[in-house]
């Protein structure tokens, strides 16, 4: 009944809340492409094929995710932000994988950096360890997002230097390039949602960015459904060549 | 699509469907009897036979030495159980790390890195049990050494956290064929360990990531192309296992109580698991 509450009864978000209504979309947008990346991993040549399921699997979590949080929100109106970060520790590595998937390097250093950003951006957000203030972990946690971004080539988008992964990228075979570009705009802009996100709930020198909770989750929704979806679409088009 | 794959993916959509549309927790217990006595057992259930077809297991001069050294492994570790606790669940952890990781590498890599089957399998252990600690600490309490743990001061992020953070720096340090893939089947288990309490856990992952998959490469191994007639096979085997259980349970000891049912469910499956990570050992060699 559950389930079928989740796909036809929108009616139960309250009318007016505009929020909840990007959680069910969110839901929605990530189920459809779930079963979209799934229906394309058959049309994609072998070497793709890897990449087109961590695409499926990427918003096949975040759908799952998306369903608890729209169910949190019309039920007692709270921000779902243990939800999300369960949501983003799970998918955030599997979107870096696919920059390893369609270069074969940096692995390694990729996964490094997001472990560092996820890690010491829960510490911070939760003060768990008791230790060092949340700006302090925030600052940590961006180091590592811009060494992801250097690594992955965001700053070639600007004639800038990049790491190998961006050098792979660059010169990789058929629509490669062209997908890498779109995934390096994704990095650089669609993941800049998630440090100003961080700022928004804690207390430092950024305390200007505080916005009000429903207005952060709006942010956080159709941030979490472009990027997740248009990571796995920009995949899909090089996988197309 | 091979049989390992198809049955990892029947694992999945019943996961999916167990978190989408919840399961009331009385009924982890239904679900996890169900599975282990449909999947769990009968996949052990056929190691005598799987010990004497396999070329690179005729370790056995009869069967008589067979039965003899599987029944005293399955009684000597009772006894420690009995004996300390702590030293039988160190063991059993030990030995269920290394098989569970051989077995979960099949397919992704070869399992001749005895190391990396011992790691995967530790981190899989690990992110059920962190992902499920306080039914964890209930379950601990009886042993001495565990009586005053108290984790309740973490949340179940942090503990979801780290065992993602710990699998990928595990993940990149290995040299694996499809390092991706294995990362990715992973990941979607330790979501589900997230979701669901720990019987349910362990039944999935158990069921479908675990035994399910062996059973069907013990089928294939069996060259019987009716799977009925196979399945027949494991019962006389499983049935004497669950009367094992059952005598064990009659057992009166402190440890081995209603209380704490659980657990003695652990030293049912740790005493059934010891003798079968031996022959499974050699079973999945080229596999």
């Amino acid at each position: 009944m559950e389930m079928l509450n989740f796909i036809f009864d929108a009616a139960s978000i309250k009318p007016g809340d505009f929020t909840g209504f990007t959680f069910f979309i969110g839901s929605v947008s990530m189920l459809a492409a779930t079963v979209w990346f799934l229906m394309q991993h058959g049309q994609v040549d072998k070497k793709f094929k890897d990449s087109m399921l961590v695409a499926a699997l990427i918003t096949g979590i975040a759908a799952v995710h998306y369903f608890y949080m729209r169910e949190q929100w019309v039920l007692d109106g709270s921000s779902p932000t243990e939800l999300r970060y369960i949501d983003w520790i799970l998918t955030v590595p599997l979107m870096v994988v696919e920059f390893a998937l369609l270069t074969g390097v940096g692995m390694r250093k990729l996964f490094w950096a997001s472990v560092v950003m996820l890690v010491a951006g829960y510490f911070g957000e939760s003060g768990v360890t008791g230790m060092l203030d949340a700006q302090t972990w925030g600052a940590v946690s961006g180091l590592a997002y811009f060494w992801m971004a250097y690594e992955v080539g965001c700053l070639s988008i600007f004639g800038g230097p990049s790491g190998a992964v961006g050098n792979a990228l660059a010169s990789g075979s058929g629509k490669i390039p062209e997908a890498g570009r779109m995934l390096q705009w994704f990095v650089l802009v669609g993941w800049a949602i998630y440090p100003l996100g961080y700022m928004a709930g804690t207390d430092g020198w950024y305390a200007f960015v505080a916005i009000d909770e429903g207005a952060m989750n709006i942010i956080y929704n159709v941030g979490d459904a472009i990027n997740k979806i248009g990571f796995g679409m920009a995949v899909w088009h090089a996988a197309r060549s | 699509m091979n049989v390992v794959v198809k049955s990892k993916i029947a694992g999945l959509i019943l996961a999916f469907s167990i978190i989408f549309f919840g399961l009331e927790s009385s009924y982890s217990v239904l679900l996890f009897m169900i599975v282990m006595l449909s999947i769990g057992i009968p996949h052990g259930s056929v190691d005598h036979i799987i010990a004497f077809i396999n070329p690179s297991a005729r370790k056995f001069q009869s069967k008589f030495v067979f039965f003899l050294t599987y029944v005293s492994l399955i009684i000597l570790n009772i006894i420690l159980w009995i004996i300390s606790p702590f030293l039988g669940l160190l063991v059993f952890l030990i030995i269920s790390c290394y098989h569970f990781g051989e077995t979960q590498v099949i397919g992704y890599n070869s399992t001749d890195n005895k190391l990396l089957n011992f790691v995967v399998g530790a981190n899989i252990l690990l992110s059920l049990f962190l992902n499920n600690i306080a039914e964890l600490q209930e379950i601990l309490y009886i042993i001495p050494e565990f009586s005053n743990l108290d984790l309740s001061g973490f949340d179940n992020v942090f503990f979801l956290l780290i065992s993602v953070a710990i699998l990928m720096l595990s993940i990149i340090n290995f040299d694996i064929k499809r390092k991706v893939p294995l990362y990715a089947e992973i990941t979607i288990l330790y979501m589900v360990f997230f979701h669901t309490d720990l019987l349910t856990s362990f039944a999935l992952y158990f069921g479908f990531c675990h035994s399910l998959p062996m059973l069907m490469l013990e089928f294939k191994e069996f060259k019987n192309d009716n799977f009925a007639k196979f399945y027949l096979k494991t019962l006389p085997f499983t049935i004497l296992s669950i009367i094992f259980g059952f005598l064990l349970y009659q057992y009166n000891n402190d440890l081995l109580t209603s209380d704490n049912l659980i657990l003695f469910v652990f030293i049912v499956i740790s005493s059934l698991t010891v003798p079968h990570v031996f022959i499974m050992k050699d079973f999945v060699k080229d596999k």
